[in-house]
């Protein structure tokens, strides 16, 4: 049991970066898309009432102000305090926070079992009793992260469960798969909030295991630890299937859509000129098929040259 | 009557209307509009029409020449049409225009709906299903994954709306894609950065590019009589100048100031390119731009080749070839007049296809640099090389934010500064800048007039800112007071023509709507006679 425990979640971690890192390079391998940018851009300078760059006169003979600190600023904000909710959408926001918080930090305690545990095989005990600083501070931490996040993520998933099934336009456009994901998250901050409370208040069999996963020793865990740490892998799993990858791709949809006001640089010319002269098969009369984008785009035959 | 649909509702019913239009269970406006007895009545199709007609959505029918299927081979044939045309969105060759952002927009929405409360015609219609902006959306979003992703019909399964691809979802698809302002004011509330706009334009696409299916008004005798002829109003080069040159005199005559207009000019500093509709509808906006380059001693020029004396760009509407083809157009007459820039003139669309939107085509010498007519006019109204007398403006006035140049461009400001400083009763609306509501004409629908397709912007697409219209000139309602609307582009100007004619707002209350130019000219101390006739408009 022990060593399919550390096999699982050694499969889990490697299973969701792989396919994470498969979806995002997809992504990010997709050609250069035309300009479809949206006010506000947060970088601008006067971005408070919406302006652009556009404002200036000739502002091509003026150099531009980007900021690149402000928006990812906005973004990360925007991931932990889902500010746009909360202005937008009070109600959703009142059980999307919890939910997500309990995400948030049920990824930040597994980081903290990590490295607490690294510090454990270094010598120093992870304790309340601990001589260490260090030992006091990862055990606390440990147990604040686990504790919150059991217990917010909980109150999220009821409260999402509750929230989709009682208002009617949310229900008309919730999926079996969105319900089954709210009870599955539910079962899993459950899992951890019951093994916590009755079985493992300090989290020292977390810790232990944790530890055996580094050192690939495996420990023996409580059945109600195994549990939680068994569902956790799972979701670790089940995670790509779902639409999970929001949290990043938030990031490219603002910074390469919504604010992407780059005027061209040499690099994506060459990628627009190789764009522009692939052939294409759209078959509305109005488009001569077979013939590459730049040539129906200037009305020039192919020996002619192109825009 | 309006009911509760499902996403699944889309394919079912065959002839049937999913939902009728009643003006009494629309939001109320303000009085003395809120009689809705005493408006004149939504156009209701008739027998015959509905006979004829593909009219399976909403009583409305923006596209009379829509093909309907004679027999079960010609449906397959447009449900395979279709798909083709889905996957050709999801492919790089043939959508690389556009492939990341529809990719980001449907697979990372989070199904929250908090978009809807954005949305200027959702509201508007006291919130209808059909046009909530994730109806549409999330439709696509099925049919995408069930007939393009591997395992599609499995999911469909498992998603709990499976929806069947035949004819009634085409061709309500097709409906509903022009029942979307492409205001974008739902991409903009969008925590997840999911942009409904985009979607619908995507699905507009599809019709165009792959079915051929499109407004007439937009392709047939928009971009196509653009590139063919000159520009969508059908005026031929010489017409266009010859239109000007008449008005030249007659504005000569009736201002008293010598009006010319410079064409052809190669080396100009700027290419000025109007909408060639204000030529007709509003030509006191060239005007007012020929009075205010010649009196500040600007080097200017109109261009009077094919396509170059008309700026609108119906292309960013429903189709990438189309928008790519006229705004390259634009930039090689620019480039063989040799001018040093190119001036849009008081229009969003141009603005947004011109300056951002075609940019990444606009490769090589084509790169020419181009100006908004905002701080163009900015410019010169603060050059002190023009005597202004802003008293002469002295009349309530309100500015429309058109969506293309405020919250798709970002030009909030220098408009204002240029009405803060010349209308003593400049006053906004709310909301306004980037978060103003569409004047309804938008998405190329100012422009469409189809069948029964007025009565729809003017009761639902065009509601929320007649509305914002009214309550800006709160205090002063009666028709006494003359106010004025300022609109800096075509296309809003013509929604509110439409609708100040609808609700009798010129009688009742006394508003007209006009561009920036002219209350610029207005204001011009040399302007011996007021500019703005308050009774032709
Ligand atoms: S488009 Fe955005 S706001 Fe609308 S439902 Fe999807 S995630 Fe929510
Ligand atoms: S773009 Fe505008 S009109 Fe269209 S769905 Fe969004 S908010 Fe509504």
């Amino acid at each position: 049991m022990s060593f399919f425990l550390i096999a699982l979640t050694y499969f889990a971690y490697v299973f969701i970066v792989v396919m994470y890192a498969v979806k995002v390079v997809k992504i990010v391998r997709m050609p250069v898309h035309l300009r479809w940018e949206l006010y506000p851009v947060i970088h601008e300078p006067k971005s408070d009432y919406g302006s652009s760059y556009y404002e200036d006169f000739e502002q091509w003979k003026k150099n531009r102000r980007k900021t690149l600190r402000k928006g990812i600023f906005f973004l990360l904000r925007e991931n932990f305090c889902f500010s746009e909710y909360f202005k937008r959408n009070r109600g959703y926001w009142l059980v999307l926070f919890p939910w997500h918080i309990g995400f948030i930090l049920i990824v930040i305690f597994h980081i903290v079992c990590f490295f607490g545990a690294l510090v454990m095989v270094a010598g120093v005990s992870v304790s309340a009793e601990s001589t260490f600083i260090l030992g006091r501070t990862f055990y606390y931490l440990i147990l604040l992260t686990g504790v919150i996040s059991f217990v917010t993520g909980s109150i999220g998933s009821i409260g999402l469960l509750i929230k989709r099934l009682s208002d009617k336009d949310l229900r008309a456009f919730t999926t079996p798969q969105n319900y089954f994901n709210y009870l599955f998250t539910l079962v899993i901050f459950l899992s951890g909030l019951y093994a916590w409370y009755f079985v493992d208040p300090t989290f020292s069999e977390y810790r232990g295991f944790w530890k055996g996963l580094i050192t690939l020793s495996p420990v023996p865990v409580d059945y109600a630890a195994a549990a939680h740490i068994i569902l956790f892998a799972l979701f670790l799993i089940y995670l790509p299937f779902t639409r999970s990858l929001h949290y990043i791709t938030k990031f490219f949809a603002y910074l390469w859509i919504r604010w992407n006001d780059a005027p061209k640089d040499k690099k994506m010319v060459e990628e627009l000129n190789g764009l522009l002269d692939q052939p294409v098969s759209w078959s509305a009369p109005h488009i001569p098929s077979g013939r590459t984008w730049a040539e129906i785009a200037s009305e020039k035959t192919s020996d002619e040259e192109k825009p | 009557m309006k009911k509760s649909l499902k996403l699944t509702d889309i394919a079912r019913g065959e002839d049937t209307q999913l939902t009728e239009i009643n003006p009494d269970e629309l939001i109320p406006l303000p009085p003395p509009y809120d009689k809705v007895e005493e408006l004149p009545g939504f156009k209701r199709l008739t027998e015959e029409q509905r006979e004829r007609l593909v009219c399976n959505l909403d009583g409305v029918v923006s596209y009379a020449a829509l093909p309907k299927p004679g027999n079960k081979q010609e449906e397959k044939k447009y449900v395979e049409q279709f798909v083709s045309g889905l996957k050709k969105l999801l492919s790089k060759e043939n959508n690389w225009t556009f492939l990341q952002p529809l990719l980001l927009s449907i697979d990372y929405c989070a199904r929250c709906q908090t978009c809807n409360d954005a949305c200027p015609i959702y509201l508007a219609s006291d919130l209808n299903d059909l046009y909530r902006p994730t109806y549409r959306s999330e439709i696509f979003r099925l049919l995408v994954n069930k007939y393009v992703r591997p395992g599609g019909k499995l999911r469909a399964k498992l998603s709990g709306s499976d929806i069947e691809l035949n004819w009634t979802t085409i061709s309500r698809l097709y409906e509903l894609s022009y029942r979307c302002n492409l205001c974008r004011r739902c991409a903009q509330s969008c925590p997840m950065g999911v942009d409904n706009a985009l979607i619908t334009r995507e699905l507009r696409k599809l019709f165009s590019q792959e079915l051929g299916w499109a407004p007439k008004e937009l392709h047939e005798k928009g971009t196509v009589l653009q590139l063919e002829v000159g520009s969508p109003t059908g005026m031929r080069p010489n017409v266009a100048i010859d239109n000007l040159h008449f008005l030249d005199e007659e504005f000569t005559e009736t201002t008293g100031i010598e009006v010319s207009t410079t064409w052809d000019k190669e080396g100009a500093d700027i290419l000025l390119i109007h909408s060639a509709g204000d030529i007709i509808a509003f030509p006191e906006s060239p005007i007012s731009f020929s009075i205010l380059c010649n009196a500040a001693g600007i080097s200017w020029t109109l261009s009077s080749e094919v396509g170059g004396y008309d700026g609108v760009n119906y292309g960013l509407f429903y189709d990438d070839i189309q928008l790519a083809r006229v705004a390259i157009r634009h930039a090689q007459i620019a480039k063989k007049l040799g001018v040093k820039k190119i001036v849009m003139g008081e229009c969003g669309h141009q603005h947004k296809a011109f300056m951002t939107v075609a940019d990444r085509l606009l490769t090589g010498d084509l790169d020419i640099p181009r100006e908004s007519v905002m701080t163009f006019l900015e410019n010169l109204v603060f050059s002190g090389k023009i005597e202004f007398d802003p008293s002469k403006n002295d009349f309530p006035v309100t500015l429309h934010d058109p969506c293309n140049i405020v919250r798709n461009l970002g030009i909030v400001e220098p408009q204002r500064r240029i009405l803060n400083y010349l209308c003593p009763q400049f006053r906004e609306m709310t909301p306004h800048g980037v978060d103003n509501y569409c004047c309804g004409g938008g998405g190329g629908f100012s422009v469409m007039s189809d069948v029964n397709f007025t009565d729809w912007k003017v009761h639902v697409a065009g509601r929320m800112k007649f509305k914002q219209v009214i309550e800006a000139f709160d205090g002063q309602p009666g028709p006494e007071v003359k106010k004025y609307i300022c609109a800096p582009c075509l296309n809003c100007k013509m929604q509110f023509r439409d609708l100040l004619d609808y609700y009798g707002a010129r009688e009742k209350s006394g508003i007209i709507c006009g561009g920036l130019a002219e209350l610029i000219v207005n204001a011009m101390v040399d302007m011996k006679k007021p500019f703005i006739g308050w009774e032709e408009r």
